[in-house]
């Protein structure tokens, strides 16, 4: 109710000029201001400050097919919105509002912030694998963005903070894109040549967001895992501030679906056994693509030529071990442990752990 | 249980990948060495030698970046389909666009003064909370229509792509600055206001129809208000949220307007389809059904800082001006005329009179 002399004057003129006014006596939960926490020091105002009262109240389950604001008063006229994600556990992560605002501190330009007067010849062949390594690293972007915005339609206004986050996540997918693009025709080379995709298929087939989510746990921690090397790959500074650029990004994004999958484990424990599967399929259709020219790029990179290549490759081997470690080591994170035990045979070989029926004759 | 130490003690040499080098050999371009402009290594510096042609039509719907040689091998499809055809999603400006959101990023944490929001009196921060409950409501649909159609981009028009990923970015900032005004200053979040055309945009099922109707009818409008956002500001936070959210809506303005443009000079026969589209969605958007309940009334108080009569004459300024720009954008489109055949819905033609 208005509660002041001010709104009911208010009231009057706007009824009397035939404007609605029903907005002005609404049951308003008065009085919250997150300004109070926006400091400086706080990191100005951050949607985190936002979560008070009412408005922070994150629900299990979220009810309304519309768009409206979590916290305002539903209009019933509303149409439905063609909305599928209503279950907290689905998507949630206590991180996401800190993490969106993190992604926006952190943006960065791959126009200005690289140092591209760095580039210099580096010899055919380093410049091909080079080259092969960006095509497909614009691959995974690409991927990256475009299966990730998908999602934004299924989930409700419910979890705001996850879709926020997971549009910033769009918006570093086109930027892996991009400044993979760029390095690949900025020194005297070109793309190679693209990758066979059947390792995307399981975060473009995806039907359920935690299936697109442990998905995307495998691709970005492999992927994490190979940027990590940038300073041994990297042939000059510019490639240096794209490692590094790009490493932080992916590794925002696991930290979100790591606590996101560890949050869905405590809450539906019983989903346990589903997300395995989800899981042999990910990992099947990325033992069977191999990433078929990656791993030689990086041997020619890494034995610094064509002659070098055959006697890095134990150093590459080395790195997709590496890969499958990272992969192992975040799923211990989110309570998945047990993957370890059931990991697709051909990824127990490039990790060099037993095969699972010679781990299984260890007395216990 | 296997413990960890047994679990060393097996562990193999990591399997060591076969090596081939025949992409080594490949015919795609080679030699490019793209050059740094005044603002960096852009898009479109990089678009000036053959990875800058742009394919009519475009049957793959893999990620393979444009310009790389195909795969040895099969491959799978990754979607059901693709818009293949440039007239359904291409834009001249798409690439320029996309590189300008990427320089003009901003955070709406630390870029607006908040500190500037002072006590308002009650009716002003209700409206100020209504107007903004609204706006983060229209802009929380304006992100999820680009996440939509993301996996039908080609990625040989992937200039398209990129500007779609980056309106999604500039919405969720312009969902959440939106709230966080409204519940910065003690108002809170008030009436929903479903409608408007909000479902009109999310459920269509051809690109350029969505295009017109967010990017050039819907945004447009909202443009054309942002930049009167002097009027409706009390303090200098909020006129700096107006103006920057103006900012991000002028580039996606902007694309809609060169796509229809693109696509008619080149599919002269999707025009009058556009204009069926715009008659629908400016019905929607009038029907007094649709509006909102407290959008017309909080703006209208807005303007007029509580004086309901000097509030209209200014609504009425505001809405000529909407729907002249709106007007103007369509020309620049090449499907100019909906005034000069009558087809504009009279109530947006009678906002024109100047009376
Ligand atoms: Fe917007
Ligand atoms: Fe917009």
């Amino acid at each position: 109710m208005p509660d002041s002399d001010v709104v009911a004057a208010a009231k009057k003129r706007l009824e009397e000029s035939g404007l609605p006014s029903d907005w002005l006596d609404a049951p308003v939960h008065w009085g919250v201001k997150a300004k109070e926490q926006a400091t400086p020091e706080n990191g100005g105002l951050r949607f985190e400050y936002l979560n008070v009262d009412v408005y922070g109240e994150v629900p299990e389950v979220w009810q309304n097919n519309t768009e409206i604001p979590r916290g305002a008063i539903p209009d019933t006229r509303t149409e439905q919105m063609g909305y599928s994600i209503f279950n907290k556990a689905e998507v949630w992560s206590d991180l996401c509002a800190g993490l969106y605002e993190d992604a926006i501190a952190d943006r960065w330009n791959s126009s200005a912030d690289i140092p591209w007067d760095t580039l210099e010849p580096i010899g055919s062949d380093l410049e091909r694998a080079v080259c092969q390594i960006a095509t497909l690293m614009s691959e995974y972007g690409w991927t990256k963005a475009q299966t990730t915005g998908r999602w934004l339609q299924e989930i409700s206004y419910g979890y705001i903070e996850v879709k926020l986050f997971l549009g910033t996540v769009v918006f570093d997918g086109a930027r892996l894109y991009e400044v993979w693009r760029k390095r690949a025709l900025a020194n005297g080379g070109g793309l190679g040549r693209g990758g066979r995709n059947w390792k995307f298929l399981p975060l473009t087939q995806s039907y359920t967001f935690s299936e697109f989510c442990v998905a995307s746990i495998m691709h970005d921690s492999m992927l994490l895992a190979l940027l990590r090397h940038g300073e041994q790959l990297a042939q000059t500074e510019a490639e240096r501030s794209i490692y590094e650029l790009c490493q932080k990004d992916i590794e925002r994004h696991l930290a979100y679906f790591v606590d996101h999958m560890r949050y869905l484990m405590l809450k539906e424990p019983v989903r346990r056994e589903e997300i395995h599967r989800y899981m042999n399929k990910a990992e099947w259709y990325l033992a069977k693509d191999g990433d078929d020219t990656l791993y030689s790029a990086l041997a020619v990179v890494m034995g610094d030529g064509r002659e070098g290549a055959e006697e890095a490759m134990v150093d590459v081997a080395e790195l997709r071990r590496e890969q499958v470690e990272t992969y192992l080591g975040y799923l211990r994170q989110c309570h998945l442990g047990d993957r370890e035990d059931r990991l697709n045979e051909e990824l127990r070989k490039w990790a060099g752990i037993a095969p699972e029926e010679e781990v299984e004759k260890i007395p216990v | 249980m296997v413990t960890v130490d047994k679990l060393e003690e097996m562990r193999l040499e990591p399997e060591v990948p076969e090596l081939d080098l025949s992409w080594l050999n490949l015919d795609t371009e080679w030699g490019v060495s793209a050059e740094p402009g005044r603002k960096g290594l852009t898009l479109q510096q990089i678009n000036k030698s053959l990875y800058g042609d742009i394919p009519a039509t475009s049957e793959d719907s893999s990620a393979r970046p444009r310009g790389a040689a195909a795969p040895e091998g099969a491959t799978p499809r990754m979607t059901p389909w693709v818009l293949g055809d440039a007239t359904e999603t291409f834009s001249d400006s798409a690439a320029l666009l996309y590189d300008e959101a990427v320089s003009r990023q901003w955070s709406s944490a630390t870029d607006i003064p908040w500190d500037t929001l002072d006590e308002l009196p009650e009716d002003i921060e209700r409206a100020m909370a209504q107007l903004c409950t609204s706006l983060t409501e229209v802009e929380f649909i304006a992100g999820d229509v680009p996440g939509k159609w993301l996996p039908r981009i080609a990625a040989d028009h992937f200039e398209s792509g990129l500007f779609l990923m980056s309106q999604v970015m500039d919405e969720a900032r312009h969902t959440d600055v939106f709230r966080k005004r409204a519940l910065a200053n003690g108002g809170g979040l008030l009436l929903q206001g479903g409608g408007g055309g909000l479902r009109q945009i999310l459920e269509a099922e051809d690109f350029t129809q969505m295009s017109s109707m967010l990017h050039i009818l819907g945004e447009g409008f909202v443009q054309s208000l942002f930049r009167l956002g002097e009027l409706i500001a009390h303090n200098e936070a909020e006129k700096r949220i107006f103006r920057l959210a103006a900012q991000d809506e002028s580039r996606h303005v902007a694309y809609g307007v060169t796509h229809l443009k693109y696509t008619l000079e080149n599919d002269p026969d999707k025009a009058e389809e556009v204009h069926w589209t715009l008659d629908m969605f400016e019905d929607t958007l009038v029907d007094p059904d649709q509006a909102n309940p407290g959008l017309a009334g909080a703006l209208v108080y807005l303007l007029g800082d509580g004086d309901v009569d000097e509030g209209w004459r200014l609504f009425w300024h505001v809405r000529r001006k909407q729907v002249l720009e709106y007007l103007h954008r369509l020309d620049v489109a090449g499907l100019g005329g909906r005034l000069e055949t009558g087809r504009l819905h009279p109530a947006l033609s009678g906002a024109l009179d100047e009376n």
